[in-house]
Formats: C-alpha cells, structure tokens, sequence
C-alpha cells in the first residue's frame, strides 16, 4: 500500500535526466513538491516542462535520478498511482467521433468512476456544451473537456500542465476558483504555466526551469526576500549619486523623479539616502513574479549557464 | 482576369513546400511502384521466350475468368507487349490510383484536419491554391509512373506505340483518380473519411471493370479502368478514350472547385449533429472505448467486403460459360466437366485469398489505430488514468482480432450471398462453405495484424514496417508467379502455407502455426510498449 502520512512529499525529482536523442531534456532536474501546496512550475517554452510532467505520469522512463509521486515510482506503479492522480494536457486532443460529456464519463470510467453532482457543476461553471462531438471544439473547449474531467475526479494529486492556455478571461477566473477549492480540500497542484499572474495569484510555491534544469524554488515570500524591491521617488534636490549607494542598483534619473532597484537588506541604507534628498512622493513594491522571472532569464542570458 | 489569379494565389511556393514535404513519400511510392513494374516487365520476356509460350499464355490466361477480373481484358496477349501488359495492370493500375488518392487527401483535407492549413490560408493564398497544387502533386507522380512504365517497356523492346499508349493510359487514370479524392477531400471533414470515400470509389471503379470484362459487357466505359483500358494498347491503339479520361477529370474538377467555395474552411459539406450528454454503457463497457473509435473504419471495411465478395460470387455462373466458349480451355484442363470443374476452383481459390489479403490489410489498419492514437497525445491522455498500458495494446489487439473474424465472415457471406443469387442450385450449405473455406483463409490476415501490433508496441514510428509486410504479402500473391521469387522467399507469405481452398484438402498445421505467430507477435508488442516511452 501507499502511504498516508500527514505531512508526505507528494513529488519529489532528484537528479533526474532525460535524453532524447542529442537533446538533453532534462539535465539533473531537482523538484520538490509538498503535499497539499499548490506549486507554481515556471518556464518558456522547451524548457522542459510537459517532460517533467510526463515523467511523473510514468510515459517516459527516467534515464537517471529519483523520482517519487505519492510515496511511488512513476515509472512501475503508474496504474495505482494514477488512481490518485489527475493530468490536464497542455495540447489536449481528444477523440473526434465522441462527444464531450462521453469522453468526461470515459476518462471518469478508467478512473474509477466520477461523482455525478460534480460533474454536472463543473460543466455549468465551465459553460461547456457536452453535446457537441469532440472533432468540432476549439481549443479551449478540449481543454475544458480535459479539465472538467480531472476537476471531477476527486484526485490527491492534479498535474495541469499549462491548462488555461486556451480559456477567455472569465473561464481563466473560473479556473482559479476551482484551483482554491482543491487546495481547500487538501489536493496538491502542480501547475505548469508561463503566464505569470496566474501563477502568482495560485502559487504557494514556485519553480522557476530553465534548460531542464530547476534555477530557483521556493515560497513566493522567500524569492522576493532575495531579490530586489523597485523603489520610485520624487526628491527636492536631484538623486544623482544615489547609485553610489551600496545595494542599489539600476538608477534612473528624469524631471526630478528617480526609479531604481534595492537589494532587501540595503533597502535602509537607500531610505536614508533618499530622506536626505527630501522625499515629496515614494512608492516601492516587491518584485513581481514576471520581474524574479525576466531576472532569472536575465542573469541567465549576461552569463552564460555553465 | 484578376479574380482567377486571386483565386490561385500562391500556388508556387505552396508546390515547392509540398513537394519538400513529400521528398520521401514521392520517391518512395515511384520507387516501389515503379520498381515492381519495371522488375515485372523486364521479367516476363524472359519466362515467355518462344512464340510457342506466348502463344500459351494467349489461350490459357486469355479465357481465364480470374485474369478478366484482375486485368480486363487486355488485347494482344499473343504479343509479349500484351502479356507484360496484364501481368503489370493489377499492380500499376491499383497502385497508380491508390498513390494518388493518399498524395491528394495528404494535402487537402488531412491539412485541414489538422489545422495547418489554415496557417497557410491566412498568408497570401488562394481558395483554389490546395486544390491545385494537390493536383499537381499526383499528377507529376502519376505521369512520373507512367513513363517508368513505359521506359521499362521499351527497355525490353516492346512494341513502341504499345509502350507509350500504355504509359499515358496508366498516368491518366492516376488523373481521374486524383480528381476523385479532390471531390472526396471536399465532401469529408475528416482526412480519413475522405481516404474512405476515395478509396471505395477506386474499388468500384477496379470492380466494374472486372466484371464487365468477365461479362464482355458496356459496363467496363463505366469504370476510369475500362477508360485506360479502352487506349487499347498492345492491340489497335485508339485515342478518343483519352478524351473520356481528361472530360471525367475536368468534370470531377469542376464538382471539387464548386463544393470548395460552397463549404466553409474546416467544414464538410456533411454537417455534423449533436451526440448524447453522457457516455452510453456500451461506451463505459471494456473494449467500448476501443471498439467506438474502430467502428466506422470496421464498418467500412465490412461493407465493402460484403460487396466485394458479392460481387465476385456474381461472377462465378459465368465462369463455366468461359468453357463452352472457348475449346481451347477444355484442351488446357481436359474434358468438358473437369475444366469447368477446375476452372471454378482456381476461380474461387484467387478470390479467397485475394479477400483475406484485404481482411488482412484492414487488420493492419485497425492496429495501427494505436499508433495515431499515441502520435495525437490520446493515448497520453489515457495512459493518465490508471488503464495499463498491456491493457490498452490488448485491447487493441482483441479488436483487430475480433475485426478479422467479422469481416472473413462478411466477406465470405457476400461470396455465397452473390453465388446464391446467381448460381441456380446452389444451396445454403454452399453459402456456409464459402464463410469457412474465407475463415480458413484469416491466418494469414491474424500474421499481418500481428506484425502490426509488434512494431507499434516495439516503436512508435514502426507502423511503417507493418505496411511494407502488407505490401511484400500483396506483390507475392498477385505477382508471385510473375516474378518467381526463390523459394524462401515465397515462403516468408502466411498464405504460401495455406491449403489451398476450395479444392485442396484442409490442413490444421499452418493454421495452428500462424495464429500462434499471431499470438507471440502480440506478446513482443506487450513487451516493447510496457518498457518504452509513451511520445506524442
């Protein structure tokens, strides 16, 4: 049996390599996932995500490293690990001759079965007709197809893999709704994405990948903690040497008002400078996740990844 | 006019990127269709080498039945430009019409399926501009077929008119046909139903054919095969058949060119309807879901089946009538009762094994569902629930199993169904003779369904290997004779080991052998798929 322990690692990739061909997909991938936690898994495109996630279902075989899913390995045990599981496709297709509401009860099917009352709520919440045949939705109805599926399955673990990429702005609402109420319930999500609000306004945690690697993990609290806080202000007299300043970075000087980048523990240090000058106006706000992302690829570009 | 080049906007850069994207796929079907014709014609000299033996040839295999329904009635088979000319029909004429009909659906409608065209559709390109280039496409590739065809014949020295009508007969036929899928790629919103509706016509047209030639009936100018057939070659060449060829190309164009500016991108002209909320228990049963998504191909192949073997049994009262006819045959096969004895035998023996090698074709089909199912992400999607992956290939091959059982029977049903309705005392123990001696035939289709399951389960690019064994099996039994192949060889067919029914006593062994290798093939597909990655 698998274990239930009250605090268990629901993912864990230690390690892990993949190679398809010449292309190292992923190069000693680390990723850690508590239970219960919803975990933001960031990257651009080819990076290695939807590989990550395919080695998690057991679809492909770890060349090297660890890998763990719910206290299993993917690989071997992937039918009973897949009981506790749900997956959302980033390019979901879907067969052409079955209509929504049949591929919904198929999919509940071989999972075990799917609570109807749910069911029936999720499509109303998703506006999505279960009448029509799969060959004449567009993308972002498969994809709800897909989704209303794993939402209804009552799963411990969901792995979404890019899941809003087709979905207007409301069903993208909706789609958080749904993401807090499985987090609610004591679900664990793994919600691979590269639209950042999203991942910002859901995450726990965050993963950051980059060339199939993991280059930054953690809580949101404790990335922006490292980084860089963005400080406008509107001084008396001009802040032309605020630059000398240590921990400040990336001054910009124009009509009275300077912008700039402190480092967390010289935010006083820049205060300081900045009270001198005589302050009429201040804001200053923690890094967006988009800006600790653009960093992370930024840094990443100046100096080439060993 | 403006307009007109508006509507072919493109058209050159659209061929130069399709004929990129068939840089394997065009050599390979000339290569291999080409190569079989020019290993044909170039061997036939050499077996019929005496006046004598052509003269032979001429009495036995030109009042032969099942040489009227595979090859028409080909003129001057007492010349060997005739007798190259009706061993190679089969093969260049199905092939030519076959390859056509995949180039075109290739870039028509399986574009369009898959959403690439409209990518090309929104860069400067005309209505027209697919339906054109794709016309371009099968015709280089069947004119490129015809003149092999010709070059090997004049290689040989054949007659030389001869040579050149017969190369043009065969490069316009691949025209007709190429019209015909461009119709169906029109008429289906999917790339598949398109290859249906185009494939069956080109076995109505291959089949109208036959039987007016057995018949010596109009009804072969009913058929674009009686059109090419009809340039006479090898015999007293005549031209106004070409104008039948180009006029019911012109014609099909035109209904193509229409529906396109009556359909809306993406859409056939066969709207779809609203399905069921919710998944039916035939859908939730085991093997639902697999049998759902193999039904139209199942059924589609089961009609045709059940036609084809009616038909053929149509056919069979005439047979004996090819006796009286000709004296020569009774000399062939001896006294009057024994040749027409015999006639029906060999008769019914090439239609047996001539329907289980479409059972077996369809089998290939139907397994290789699996291959676009893990090439489309389905598979994935699948594989995300707790269904094991033995299971799914099971699955699949239980159903390819089950679909070789049914469509032996339908096919055979036709059989005695067309024997029923035609042959006067023939008896409903006839009908069920012909369903077991096609079921005896069905080892050979489970071999092939086999080797497609091992190399789906093996890789997923292996379905192509499948498609080769079904080739090698079709050039064996329609063209072994022709090209005698060593021994080994002929060996390496499923149905080389067959008794050969009606007529040869049943044998167990062979059957027992091949549907085991049908088995362990099965088990090395399990094997492959459980130890490698799922790709998409």
């Amino acid at each position: 049996m698998l274990c239930h322990a009250a605090r268990v690692t629901a993912i864990e990739l230690r390690e892990v390599v993949k190679v398809f061909g010449t292309v190292r997909a992923l190069d000693g991938l680390d990723l850690v996932v508590e239970q219960g936690e919803v975990h933001a898994f960031l990257g651009p495109n080819g990076a290695g995500k939807s590989t990550t996630i395919r080695v998690l279902l057991g679809l492909l075989r770890a060349d090297s490293g660890r890998a763990v899913v719910l206290g299993g390995d993917p690989w071997r045990q992937a039918p009973q690990l897949h009981r506790r599981m749900a997956y959302v496709p980033g390019d979901v297709s879907l067969w052409p001759n079955l209509t929504g509401g049949e591929v919904i009860d198929v999919l509940g099917r071989l999972r075990g079965g799917l609570d109807p009352r749910r069911r029936a709520e999720m499509l109303e919440r998703f506006e999505l007709d279960p009448r029509r045949r799969s060959r004449t939705y567009s993308k972002g109805n498969r994809q709800k197809v897909a989704l209303v599926a794993a939402l209804a399955a009552r799963a411990d673990l969901y792995l979404l893999d890019e899941p809003t990429s087709g979905l207007d702005p409301l069903m993208e609402a909706e789609f958080q709704r749904a993401v807090h109420e499985l987090k609610d319930d004591g679900a664990t999500v793994l919600l691979s994405s590269h639209i950042l609000v999203e991942a910002e306004a859901l995450a726990d945690t965050v993963s950051i990948i980059r060339a199939g690697r993991v280059v930054q993990t953690g809580s949101l609290q404790d990335l922006r903690r490292l980084t860089r806080t963005t400080v406008v202000a509107e001084t008396a007299r001009p802040a032309d040497r605020l630059g000398e300043v240590p921990g400040v970075h990336a001054v910009r000087v124009e009509d009275g008002r300077v912008a700039c980048e402190v480092d967390s523990d010289h935010l006083q240090d820049a205060l300081a400078a900045l009270t001198a000058l005589g302050v009429r106006s201040l804001t200053a706000h923690p890094p967006t996740l988009e800006e600790l992302f653009l960093r992370q690829y930024g840094d990443d570009v100046a100096e080439p990844a060993s | 006019m403006s307009r007109g080049s508006e509507l072919l906007a493109g058209t050159g850069p659209l061929l130069r990127l399709a004929l990129r994207r068939d840089r394997v796929t065009l050599p390979a079907w000339l290569v291999g269709l080409g190569g079989l014709v020019v290993a044909s014609a170039t061997a036939v000299p050499a077996v019929y080498d005496t006046p004598e033996k052509v003269a032979g040839y001429a009495r036995s295999v030109g009042s032969s039945p099942v040489s009227y329904l595979m090859s028409g009635r080909q003129p001057g088979l007492d010349t060997l430009g005739g007798v190259v000319a009706n061993e190679i029909s089969q093969v260049a004429q199905l092939g030519v019409a076959l390859m056509v009909v995949f180039l075109v659906v290739r870039h028509t409608r399986a574009e369009e399926e898959t959403g690439r065209a409209e990518l090309l559709r929104s860069t400067v390109l005309g209505r027209h501009t697919a339906t054109v280039v794709a016309l371009l496409v099968a015709g280089i590739a069947a004119l490129l077929l015809g003149a092999t065809t010709t070059a090997s014949m004049l290689a040989v020295a054949l007659d030389p008119l001869g040579a050149v009508t017969y190369g043009l007969g065969l490069a316009l036929l691949g025209l007709v046909y190429a019209a015909v899928a461009l119709v169906a790629a029109q008429l289906s919103s999917s790339a598949r139903g398109a290859l249906g509706l185009a494939g069956a016509a080109v076995a109505v047209g291959y089949l109208l054919r036959g039987v007016g030639a057995v018949q010596d009936s109009a009804l072969v100018w009913a058929s674009p095969f009686g059109w090419a057939q009809g340039l006479d070659a090898f015999g007293q060449e005549r031209w106004w058949p070409v104008l039948l060829l180009l006029g019911g190309t012109g014609a099909l164009l035109a209904l193509a060119g229409w529906l396109t500016a009556h359909r809306d991108f993406g859409g056939g002209v066969l709207a779809a309807r609203p399905g069921p909320t919710r998944a039916g228990r035939a859908l939730l049963a085991p093997l639902g879901l697999t049998l759902r998504t193999q039904r139209g191909l199942l059924l589609g192949w089961g009609a045709g089946l059940l036609a084809l073997g009616a038909l053929y049994g149509a056919v069979l009262p005439t047979v004996p009538d090819l006796v009286a006819s000709n004296p020569e045959i009774a000399q062939v096969f001896g006294a009057s009762a024994d040749a027409e004895q015999a006639l029906v035998l060999a008769f019914l023996q090439y239609v047996h094994v001539f329907l289980a090698l479409l059972v077996g074709a369809a089998a290939v089909a139907v397994a290789l569902r699996l291959r676009s199912e893990e090439e489309s992400g389905r598979l994935e999607l699948l594989l995300s629930t707790p269904a094991r992956r033995e299971r799914v290939l099971l699955d699949a091959a239980l159903v390819t199993a089950l679909g070789v059982v049914a469509l032996s029977v339908l096919a055979g049903l036709g059989l005695g169904i067309g024997e029923w309705a035609t042959v006067s005392g023939a008896s409903v123990t006839d009908a069920v003779a012909r369903v077991g001696d096609q079921l005896a035939y069905a080892p050979a289709a489970a071999v092939l369904a086999g080797v497609a399951v091992a190399a789906v389960g093996l890789r997923p690019g292996g379905s192509a290997l499948a498609w080769v064994a079904v080739a090698f099996v079709a050039v064996q039994v329609l063209l072994g004779e022709t090209l005698r192949f060593p021994g080994w060889v002929d060996a390496l067919s499923p149905f080389d080991h067959l008794a050969g029914l009606p007529g040869e006593p049943f044998a167990v062994l062979p059957v027992v052998v091949e549907l085991a290798l049908g088995a362990v093939l099965v088990g090395v597909g399990v094997v492959g798929l459980r130890r490698r990655d799922i790709g998409s």
